[in-house]
């Protein structure tokens, strides 16, 4: 076993970087494979990413096959002679996507709002489950009578009596001022 | 003790006093601002001079485009022409089409007003390069789809 994971750990060595060392920059090559880095990038790194902000990364999007190079060939020459698919191909070894592509609206909202009712679908099914077989019945407090009584109480202790209810209450009449 | 303590902290608060009342009253020292502005002007003669140099390479290129996608504008017609015969000077097509595109992307909601105007004023040069906006291309609408890399 130790030795498997040995030969393994050789067999690795020659395409591996080591991890977190100071000098790994240009070094990744593990990243760029055959591409052919041809930026600065972003921050420097050979990593390839379509953003609108920063359009042109530090790579090529495809390795070089020998049609890539040879498309390259063509290239440096007169470009109105290169026939549309051979400028989609160019275009296409550069930068993976294009524009549209990119920035095309993905649908995600349509799972993130269904997600959202499910959950609170669910938050209203458990209210009235709770409802139903957990909670007991409302206090008496809550019947029209004794509101009707605490109304009377609050009007009878003259409660906010400047700009609040009682002010709205006439006592002569005993009725609500018109 | 406190005796000392409190010759030492009157001297202080006098120093800090004095010291106040000994700077000049109506020099007025700015250190915010470092040389003058850049005008529009200067601003494009720069960028078009920069993506005009002759021995221009890739790097410095795609530095220019992406540091113009980060700003707050849009190029003017000249600096792009520029932009675009630099590329063809390092033979890259791609990186014309990418710009146009950026470019579009930049025009946000007024992009029925201002990429027609860009097009109608660097198509001459895009004649006379090959060169094909991303419409001719069917860029303008999404081509292929990525596969997801989460399945």
């Amino acid at each position: 076993m130790a030795l498997r994971l040995l030969t393994l750990g050789s067999r690795l060595k020659g395409r591996l970087i080591p991890l977190g060392s100071a000098g790994m920059h240009h070094e990744a090559a593990p990243v760029e494979g055959t591409r052919e880095m041809v930026g600065y990038g972003i921050n420097g790194q050979p990593v390839y990413m379509d953003r609108v902000d920063f359009p042109m990364p530090s790579l090529r999007w495809k390795e070089e096959t020998p049609d890539v190079l040879a498309l390259r060939e063509r290239e440096k020459g007169d470009w109105r002679k290169l026939s549309i698919e051979e400028k989609k191909a160019l275009y296409r070894a550069s930068f993976c996507q294009t524009f549209s592509e990119f920035t095309h609206p993905t649908g995600e909202w349509k799972s993130v709002l269904g997600y959202t009712f499910i959950i609170v679908g669910c938050g209203v099914w458990m209210y009235i489950f709770m409802k139903f077989f957990v909670y007991g019945p409302l206090p008496d407090s809550f019947s029209e009578e004794n509101r009707r009584a605490q109304l009377r109480r609050m009007l009878d202790l003259k409660v906010n009596p400047i700009t609040g209810l009682s002010s709205k209450w006439d006592y002569e009449k005993d009725d609500w001022k018109k | 003790m406190f005796r000392t303590l409190a010759f030492r902290v009157n001297s202080a608060i006098r120093n800090g006093i004095n010291v106040n009342k000994a700077s000049p009253v109506g020099v007025v020292n700015r250190c915010m601002s470092h040389g003058k502005t850049e005008t529009d002007e200067e601003f494009d003669n720069r960028y078009e001079s920069y993506f005009n140099r002759k021995d221009i390479d890739g790097w410095e290129v795609r530095k220019g485009m992406n540091d113009l996608c980060g700003m707050d504008l849009i190029p003017e017609p000249r600096i792009i022409i520029a932009a675009m015969k630099a590329c063809r000077r390092i033979n890259d097509y791609a990186l014309c089409i990418r710009f146009l595109e950026a470019l579009k992307a930049k025009c946000g909601g007024k992009v029925n007003e201002i990429y027609p105007y860009i097009i109608n004023e660097i198509r001459p040069t895009l004649t006379e390069l090959g060169i094909d906006t991303p419409e001719e291309l069917g860029y303008d609408k999404p081509e292929l789809a990525l596969k997801t890399v989460y399945e």
